[in-house]
């Protein structure tokens, strides 16, 4: 299966088309819309949707050794049904074991997030407090307090008149 | 909706948009820069025999950039926007073939390097040398 020149997707047989480049390169790409960004010479590092984009920028899992195994390798085999029952077999714990690092990648990326949301929630509540608590909830006691102090002060001074 | 609808006379005068777009007469891409730039290539291309068919002879090229008329041109084109902004598309190493399948799961991702781009040094002292004798 060929991957898009531009976004890296399958092209399933009979889907796409390709370009073939005056210095013989081989341009394939999976649908229309790829083929005219190609056309309008955009960079498809710079695209959002595709997958360089995608791992460029850290989004999905992108370096990792389970993705050594799938090579382009240019040496026939010859056929035998046991190593073609392994293979199959290999392939489906490879594609386990990918799913399973990625959505790690994919949940570790999204944690920061969730801390900055906490953080933001911290301010607000500290910033908006007096919609919670009234600014003058707090001054009952704070009076009883004062007059106690002035009750004290006054019990000393007298103290202090006869020193 | 209320009023009438434009359906019609979307298009006109897209002509020249649209022939840019075309793989007809398709201008080199960064990666075919790129490989002109290699200085075994890059000393073929500045110093071109005269094809009366190029412009300014094919005498005043620009590495990155296209043909000029004259070298005046070319050293304003130097200063140019367009000049620079190709300068700084070049800066990283293009994007390939080999990164698209990459990119698809085949090896892991490689970030491309980054280069340093500069402008081809005039050969001015060679030209007035030339002209001359």
């Amino acid at each position: 299966m060929d991957a898009c020149y531009f976004c890296s997707s399958h092209i399933y047989p009979g889907h796409g088309i390709q370009f073939v480049r005056n210095d013989c390169k081989i341009f394939k790409f999976c649908r229309s819309k790829c083929h005219k960004n190609f056309k309008r010479k955009r960079n498809p590092r710079k695209a959002k949707w595709t997958k360089a984009f995608r791992k460029g920028s850290g989004k999905e899992l992108a370096v990792d050794p389970a993705f050594e195994f799938e090579k382009r390798r240019n040496v026939p085999v010859k056929y035998d049904r046991e190593l073609w029952k392994q293979t199959v077999e290999a392939m489906k714990t490879i594609e386990q074991i990918k799913q399973r690092r990625q959505n790690l990648h994919h949940r570790n990326r999204l944690k920061k997030g969730k801390e900055l949301e906490k953080e933001q929630n911290r301010k607000e509540v500290e910033r908006n407090i007096a919609l919670i608590k009234s600014p003058a909830a707090g001054l009952r006691q704070m009076e009883a307090r004062l007059v106690e102090e002035i009750e004290e002060s006054d019990k000393e001074e007298p103290m202090a008149e006869e020193v | 909706m209320p009023g009438p609808q434009r359906r019609r006379k979307y298009h006109r005068g897209d002509t020249h948009l649209k022939k840019g777009w075309r793989t007809k007469r398709r201008k080199k891409d960064l990666d075919q820069i790129d490989e002109d730039l290699k200085p075994k290539n890059a000393d073929i291309l500045l110093n071109q025999p005269v094809d009366l068919d190029l412009p300014g002879s094919g005498q005043h090229y620009c590495l990155h950039c296209a043909y000029f008329v004259d070298e005046s041109t070319m050293q304003k084109h130097f200063t140019s926007k367009v000049h620079k902004r190709r300068m700084k598309a070049l800066e990283d190493e293009p994007y390939s073939i080999e990164e698209s399948e990459r990119a698809a799961g085949m090896g892991s991702y490689i970030p491309p390097k980054k280069r340093k781009i500069t402008t081809q040094e005039t050969k001015k002292m060679e030209d007035e040398d030339e002209s001359p004798s």
